[in-house]
């Protein structure tokens, strides 16, 4: 059904179910930070879904203690999620008060985007948590999150780091070790009571 | 007699439009899409009442916190591709170009005289109060937890109205224009304020 101003910029409204084509881009860019390319269609069709969807899963699983008392999680909830997108705020500002040509949302999307690898480390984490207790665990735990640390990295700078000027290139990226270090802290310091 | 035009009004488009139910009326109050009209409302509204009922419902803070972002985020996929897009014909969004200069483009769809595309002022009305009301009570709502200390709900209230927020203006800008119109208007609407009040007066001094 196509209406009567037809757009260049939006091939999707036309489409009778713009909801598959949402969630079909959602998996796609999942897929663009599991296998790193030279691509650009996290930052051409940004947006902030998987983020939303990332961060929730990372604050839900950080709970500590039962799920049913009153005092539960809340904190540890709010944290999380004032974290990742405080830090992500802070480092697309960065980034843009560098001289960095991306825009404010395409560099939300990409962060968001590349803690999932970390995400998949705190679900290892807790199944490994599961056996029993004593260093095997925690060196299991540290070099699982360290690989997907590392992941994080290099799958977030293949995208930002393009976006910065050759001299700026460091200074645009450390932010990003610091970001991603915090939430691998967080997660590696885990432990359900 | 007036009645009786009606009438002939309705024997007249049922010749042509048997199964339309809609009529040619200038009136245009029916809800031509109820199903958007009541998920557009429904989203909003039952995030606002989760969030002032919560310690009814259930005593975890977590599932309430989730249960307003899931509520908060499908209203704001549904308003802004879904209902904008047929209660009123005005829809935006952000169009990188090759450059990777980043464009918000807002439009509105022209009024054409084909049946089924010119907006019915019920949904309308529906539309914009749901739009407006919401992100005032989201406001108050984030005041009211700074002010009595319940901070550990301020994450969730802020995204309320960052998200509803982020609708009502681009659907504003939508409805108005670019900026350039919305400062042309209020200068028309002030200026004839103004002559209003000025040939107004003239008329008083005059009349006496």
């Amino acid at each position: 059904m196509a209406e009567a101003v037809e757009s260049p910029g939006d091939p999707g409204t036309t489409t009778p179910r713009p909801l598959m084509r949402d969630l079909k881009a959602v998996g796609k860019k999942f897929m663009h930070v599991l296998y790193p390319r030279k691509s650009n269609t996290l930052l051409r069709d940004w947006d902030l879904w998987g983020p939303l969807i990332l961060c929730v899963t990372l604050a839900l699983m950080l709970q500590r203690g039962s799920v049913d008392s009153e005092k539960d999680g809340g904190p540890q909830f709010a944290e999380v999620f004032v974290i990742v997108w405080f830090g992500a705020v802070t480092i697309t500002l960065n980034s843009k008060l560098l001289g960095g040509n991306i825009s404010f949302f395409q560099s939300l999307c990409v962060l968001g985007y590349c803690i999932l690898p970390l995400t998949m480390a705190l679900l290892v984490c807790r199944l490994v948590l599961l056996a029993e207790p004593g260093p095997i665990n925690f060196m299991v735990r540290l070099f699982v999150v360290i690989i997907m640390f590392a992941w994080s990295i290099v799958a977030s700078t293949a995208f930002l780091a393009d976006s910065q000027p050759p001299n700026r290139k460091a200074l645009a990226v450390y932010p990003v070790f610091l970001f991603y270090f915090v939430i691998s802290w967080m997660i590696l310091t885990f432990t359900p009571q | 007699m007036l009645q009786q035009d009606s009438t002939d009004d309705t024997e007249d488009v049922s010749l042509f439009d048997a199964e339309e139910e809609t009529t040619n009326r200038p009136k245009k109050s029916k809800i031509r899409h109820p199903v958007a009209s009541f998920f557009h409302l429904f989203f909003r509204v039952s995030a606002i009442i989760v969030y002032l009922l919560c310690e009814l419902f259930s005593s975890s803070f977590i599932a309430c916190m989730v249960t307003i972002i899931l509520l908060l985020s499908c209203d704001f996929w549904a308003v802004k591709n879904v209902t904008g897009r047929l209660m009123v014909g005005l829809r935006w969004w952000n169009h990188i170009d090759e450059d990777g200069k980043s464009h918000w483009v807002f439009e509105s769809r022209k009024a054409s005289p084909q049946e089924g595309k010119t907006v019915s002022e019920a949904e309308s009305r529906i539309f914009w109060l749901g739009l407006v009301a919401c992100p005032v009570l989201w406001v108050v709502f984030a005041f009211s937890a700074l002010f009595s200390f319940r901070v550990k709900w301020l994450a969730v209230v802020i995204m309320g109205v960052v998200l509803q927020g982020a609708n009502l203006y681009g659907y504003i800008r939508c409805k108005v224009g670019s900026r350039k119109n919305l400062t042309s208007m209020a200068t028309t609407y002030l200026g004839r304020q103004f002559l209003r009040q000025t040939t107004g007066d003239t008329q008083t001094s005059s009349g006496e």
